[in-house]
Order: structure tokens, then sequence, then C-alpha cells
């Protein structure tokens, strides 16, 4: 079950330049769709759609790191991990401002998500090492990334469905309520989950695994964007549908490039022989 | 305003998930090619297909149940035996069709690696055991202690449940019931996760050395349910 690898992952963009791509993408993504108030219009939602692109390769490259030790597990396991995360803290954070608890501006809400899913992260990495005994050298600093990332995941594309970010006003009966967010939460654990699970192996390449990333969360972008046709106008949903779309066919041609590029040989092997021709 | 027993029930709840996933016969990769005893997919997708599966008995009966003063304590085991039930019913439902599979399509007998006999049925393992294997299929003893699992994922998923739709107080607001929902289905997935680190891949079921690492998971979930916990009860109390 374990994955193949043994040791740290290498190659390719480094690690802390991921992270900032992934916290300011991600972050400035969402708060991007607060144009949305200010101009009272929905046209702006897809933007939540692209932080989550950000949020997501961000995510899918701590996967990566962390999971090419081999955690006995399987790679899934840690992407429904950081959604499960993710999902508790952005809500907390979402609703937090909105509460009697205390009195908080409404813009502060994914900041305090983040924060929240981060502190778990490291909560639950220092256990894993620490309690569990799993001795990974990078568990800490990756629990807080995959959370991190999960947590602006869930945002970015709960934000995409109703175009506000404001707990009570948007997402409650946008998102919660149609029972929309079981989608995002499923969908956001594979954008995370299934760029490495799928390119694993001895030959797995950053580059390649990322552009799964991207195509992945472009197609996760167009089935929100189909969800909020119930939720905002048929214009705004288009948009979403449209970008997602082209982002999706973009990358997803750059994946088949890249795995032209890293592949030994390709070669066509005919269709299967008919029964008459085998006898 | 924030009630300690709440948030101690919402833990007890996550601790029981991370315990019932212990007992869950979980084979992984090896198991689905008949190469070791257990169903063949991995900790989390086992627990979480059970475990969801008992909040919807659990919600349907809480719904059932509920008034507006909110649930007594007696409907409240209620609601915990519907929710043990339907996970139960969803463990033993793949446990038997994936045995069907083994002994009828890939033809292997259902043996354990890791016990020279059953120790429910005293039946002997060790001479089925196929050579370059560590067991297949899904023994006896193993089929009891996923029932079990069963049982204890389902139990404190209703739990985490019961106790978020209380502090919410109103079952007839669909936001409160689905922000319930989703937050359960979160910590549930924590812990099972967790709990699935502390097996590290597959484990047969009580009779498994593996088992022996329970302590750590417990503790492990403690925490980490705990912290679920302090998140949770602010915000269901808060919606409106």
């Amino acid at each position: 079950m374990s994955t193949a690898a043994g040791g740290p992952a290498s190659g390719g963009i480094s690690p802390n330049n991921i992270v900032v791509l992934g916290v300011v993408g991600g972050l400035a993504g969402i708060y991007l769709t607060m144009l949305n108030q200010t101009l009272d219009t929905t046209i702006f939602s897809f933007l939540g759609g692209i932080g989550a692109i950000f949020a997501a390769v961000w995510g899918a490259d701590a996967v990566r790191r962390v999971c090419s030790y081999g955690l006995g597990t399987g790679v899934p396991s840690i992407g429904m991990l950081a959604l499960g995360m993710g999902i508790v803290a952005a809500m907390f954070g979402l609703a937090l401002p909105e509460s009697d608890l205390v009195t908080l501006p409404n813009f502060l809400g994914p900041i305090i998500s983040f924060i929240t899913a981060s502190i778990m992260g490291l909560i639950i990495g220092i256990m894993a090492n620490k309690i569990l005994k799993m001795n990974i050298p990078i568990m800490e600093k990756s629990m807080v990334e995959i959370a991190g990332a999960g947590c602006l995941v869930m945002i970015g594309l709960s934000v995409v469905i109703v175009g506000d970010f404001r707990f009570d006003e948007g997402i409650v009966p946008g998102v919660i309520t149609t029972g929309y967010i079981a989608l995002v939460f499923i969908g956001g654990a594979m954008a995370m989950l299934h760029p490495f699970n799928a390119c694993l192996g001895p030959d797995e390449r950053q580059y390649r695994t990322l552009t799964v990333g991207v195509e992945k969360t472009a197609l996760m972008m167009v089935l929100v964007g189909v969800a909020s046709l119930t939720e905002i106008n048929a214009v705004s949903s288009a948009l979403t549908i449209v970008i997602g779309l082209i982002i999706f066919v973009v990358y997803f041609k750059k994946f088949l490039e890249a795995t032209h590029h890293d592949a030994y040989l390709i070669t066509g092997t005919g269709l299967l022989p008919t029964e008459e021709e085998l006898e | 305003m924030i009630d300690p027993i709440t948030i101690v029930l919402i833990t007890l709840g996550g601790v029981l998930v991370g315990l019932g996933v212990h007992f869950i016969p979980v084979g992984g990769a090896p198991a689905a090619m008949a190469q070791a005893t257990g169903v063949g997919t991995g900790t989390v997708q086992l627990a979480a297909g059970a475990g969801l599966t008992g909040l919807i008995s659990a919600g349907f009966m809480y719904n059932e149940l509920a008034t507006s003063a909110g649930l007594s304590s007696s409907n409240m085991i209620l609601v915990m035996a519907s929710g043990a039930v339907g996970s139960m019913i969803m463990i033993t439902v793949t446990m038997f069709i994936g045995q069907l599979i083994y002994v009828y399509g890939v033809g292997v007998p259902p043996v354990s690696a890791k016990v020279k006999k059953d120790p429910i049925t005293g039946d002997v393992q060790d001479i089925y055991v196929s050579k370059g294997t560590e067991g297949h299929g899904v023994p006896t003893v193993s089929f009891v202690s996923g029932t079990i699992g069963g049982l204890l994922g389902g139990l404190g998923g209703s739990l985490i449940y019961i106790q978020l739709m209380n502090i919410g107080g109103d079952h007839t607001n669909s936001g409160i019931v689905a922000l319930a929902g989703i937050f359960a289905t979160g910590v549930f997935y924590v812990n099972s996760v967790i709990a699935s680190y502390n097996i590290g891949g597959t484990i047969e079921g009580f009779h498994d050395p593996k088992f022996k690492r329970v302590p750590k998971a417990i503790v492990s979930c403690l925490i980490a349910s705990l912290l679920c916990a302090i998140i949770a009860v602010p915000i269901m109390g808060g919606v409106s």
C-alpha cells in the first residue's frame, strides 16, 4: 500500500516558492471576490476558483513531498485528512466574525480560517511524529501546509458557488443548506490528493504532478460553476464554467505533453485483433 | 454558552471513531489482490463508508424523534443505536460481498495469517494460507471484529452529530442540519485518518498484534477531537 519511494522528493520549483504562491494566490483569489459586494454584482465569483487552483497546487505539492516518504495507508487518506481539518477550520473562521462571541470585521474570516487550519495541522503533525511515531521528518511542516491549503481550497470553491464568503449571507444559505458543501468537500480533496496519487512512482516529476493539480481543480471549478447556476445569475456561472474549461483544456494538453516528454517511447499498438484475424 | 459536557461528549465520539477503525479488517492494496486478510481498500474509505451510512441513519432517527425542545436522553440512545446499526449493516454487507468475491471469484479460502487458530471458531488457520501471502478473505474473527468496528464507529459518529444538533437547537432548519452533518463528517475523517496512520496500512481485527497500538491512537484522537469540539461548539451555537 505504501508508495514506492522512501526518501524526500526533489527537483522543480522550491517548496518555499510554492508556499508563497499558494498562500498569496489563494487568499488573493478569495479576497478579490469582495469586488462582487463593492460593485453589487456576482461576475467576479470565478476569482475564488482561481484562488482555489493556486491553493490546490500548493496542497498537491505538499502531499507530493510528504507522501514520497511512504505513509503506509495510501495517498487518498491525506487528502481526506486535509479537507477534514480544512472544513472544520473554514467554518470556524468564517462564522466567528458573525457570531456574538467577538466583534470582528467580516473580511477577516478567510484569514482566521487559514490560521486555525494551520494550528490544527501543526498539532496533528506533531502528534503523528511524537505519539504515533511515524518518523517522517517533514511531517509537521507538511501537515500545516496541507491543512492550510485544504482550508483555502474549501473557501475558494465555496465562494465560486455564491460569490460571497460571508457566513450568514453567503455560505450558509448557498453552500451548506443546499448541500453543495459535500461536492466541495470531496472535489477539493480530489484536487489535492489525485495529482500525486496518479503520478507517483520512481519517475514522478514535480511539473507533471502539478499540471494534474491545475487541471483537476479547473475541472472542479467547472462543476461548482454548474452548481452556482442555482445560486447566482447565469452570466456569472457561465463565465466560471468557460474559464474553468479553458484552464482544464490548456493544462490537460500540457500534462499530455509532459507525459510524452517523460516517456521512453510512445508507440501505437493498433486495435485489438478481431476473432477472424486470430484464427 | 460553551457547555463542557457537550465538548466532552463530542471528544468521546471522536475517540470511539478512532477505536472503531482498529476493529475493521482493512487489507489495503494487497487484499485487493487477495494477498492479505481483510477487505481490499484503505482504512479511510471503509471507515468513511460505514461512518457516513451511520450518520444518515442517525440523522433520519433524529428527525423522527426530535421535538422543538430538543432530544430527551432516552431518545438520544435510540438515535445512537440507529447510527450504530446503519454502520454495522454497511460494513457487514461490504465484508460479505467481498467474501463472496474472494471465495467464488478468486478462489481462496478465508484465512488469517496472524493466528494459528481462529479465536472464535477454533478452526485451524495456518495450513490454508497460500505461500507468499499474508492470508486472504475475511475469516470469522475478522468479520466479527469488523462488525464491532462498525458499532463503535456508528456510535461515535452519531454521538458527535447529536451533540452538534442539540447545540444548533432547531432540527427543522436545514442550515443547522447540514452544518452539523458536515462538521461530523470532518471530525470523522480526521479521526479515521489518524487511526489509520496508527495502523499503518493493514490490520485483521482485534486478534492482530497491531491492535496493541490502540492506546496511542486513543490519545491522538482525544487531542484531535477535543480541538475539533472546541472549534465546532461556538459555531453551531452561533448559526441563526
